[in-house]
């Protein structure tokens, strides 16, 4: 009970922002890009960032603009933009029964990147109920920041910043791979799920080396689902 | 940006609301209710860790592609791994892994 009470909301939020500091590595550069790529094709800096702040997913906003910039007709830009980003459909089932629940979601939802999603599924059944709620409106709150103001620097002085640090831009990043390594790391202590875990990695590196980095998230994790169940069949022919 | 441009920004930033918020809203009022589901489908349970493999599948391609970024990787994540081996937690894995990446990349450069 004790423990309980100490669990304040603003303590619980500060620990969220502090656990979503490593998706900053990734998300700061991604913005700087996506702020000089907008601002390139035609966009204010104002535009660019209300784009990142409504939007707020990264791969579909660089389509987005690029579309536009091509001239393509609006309803497809739109039509793209949302089928790029069905995958999020089966981000909030997942995190559903480790929430608790609050008039809040509707709008908090829109926090739900695939980065928040895989720190969010790998730390809430962590933390104690009375903490995720506060611990989520931290991380989540901090990601959106980062990728708005991001995006307000990429659209100002993007081309300033990658001429001055080009390294920066190629090390920063490295941050995301290494904070996703750690979190599917302690399922590789299970044969059946290290199989379709290291199907579902190759699948998706595979996939993005050939360009459709787009459609690798969903399409790998399919991969590893269909690993997942097969190996569990060819187990149990041969215990029998 | 003009009316309809600013039009096509709010259906999708909209569409891509509603299909983070709409899901989760329905399963969670499912959950534990009277006609609904107990626990969550094992389909589902499964691919949720499975879309964080995929995450990090796309993201272990470098910025910019070359013999030496794939090495940085290489060792970069075997450092994480070897760090979080050591101290099961997520910030310190990740800071040694992007600062060996990075000695790794700078080091190429020098050399």
């Amino acid at each position: 009970m004790s423990e309980l009470t100490s669990h304040s909301p603003g303590r619980s939020a500060l620990q969220g922002v502090r656990e979503a500091i490593p998706l900053l590595g990734g998300y700061i550069p991604v913005a700087l890009s996506f702020g000089l790529v907008a601002t390139q094709a035609g966009f204010s800096t104002w535009e660019a960032t209300a784009i990142s702040a409504l939007v707020y997913a990264g791969a579909s906003q660089f389509l987005f603009v690029g579309m536009i910039a091509t001239g393509a007709p609006l309803w497809l830009v739109v039509a793209m933009t949302l089928l790029i980003n069905v995958r999020h459909v089966v981000y909030g089932p997942n995190l559903a029964a480790l929430l608790p629940r609050s008039r809040h979601w509707p709008w908090l939802m829109h926090g739900l990147t695939d980065q928040v999603f895989a720190l969010a599924l790998t730390r809430l059944p962590q933390l104690p109920e009375a903490k995720r709620f506060s611990w989520f409106l931290g991380a989540s709150l901090l990601a959106w920041g980062a990728w708005i103001i991001g995006t307000t620097v990429g659209a100002t002085a993007g081309e300033t910043l990658t001429a001055r640090w080009p390294l920066l831009g190629e090390i920063m990043p490295f941050a995301l791979p290494a904070l996703f390594m750690t979190m599917v790391a302690p399922r590789f202590t299970n044969k059946r799920w290290a199989v379709a875990m290291g199907c579902t990695i190759l699948a998706a590196l595979c996939l993005t080396l050939v360009g459709w980095s787009n459609v690798a998230i969903p399409l790998a994790a399919a991969c590893g689902a269909l690993c997942f169940y097969t190996v569990k069949f060819e187990t149990r022919r041969r215990t029998s | 940006m003009s009316t309809a441009l600013w039009l096509a920004v709010v259906v999708s930033a909209l569409g891509t609301l509603l299909m983070r918020v709409v899901p989760f809203l329905w399963m969670q009022r499912r959950l534990n209710s009277d006609t609904g589901l107990n626990n969550m489908p094992q389909w589902l349970s499964i691919l949720g860790p499975l879309m964080i493999a995929a995450v990090l599948g796309v993201s272990i391609v470098p910025v910019n592609p070359s013999a030496v970024s794939w090495t940085a990787t290489v060792i970069g994540l075997s450092v994480t791994l070897l760090v979080w081996s050591r101290v099961r937690s997520l910030g310190w894995p990740v800071a040694a892994g992007v600062a060996v990446f990075g000695v790794v990349e700078v080091a190429a450069l020098i050399w």
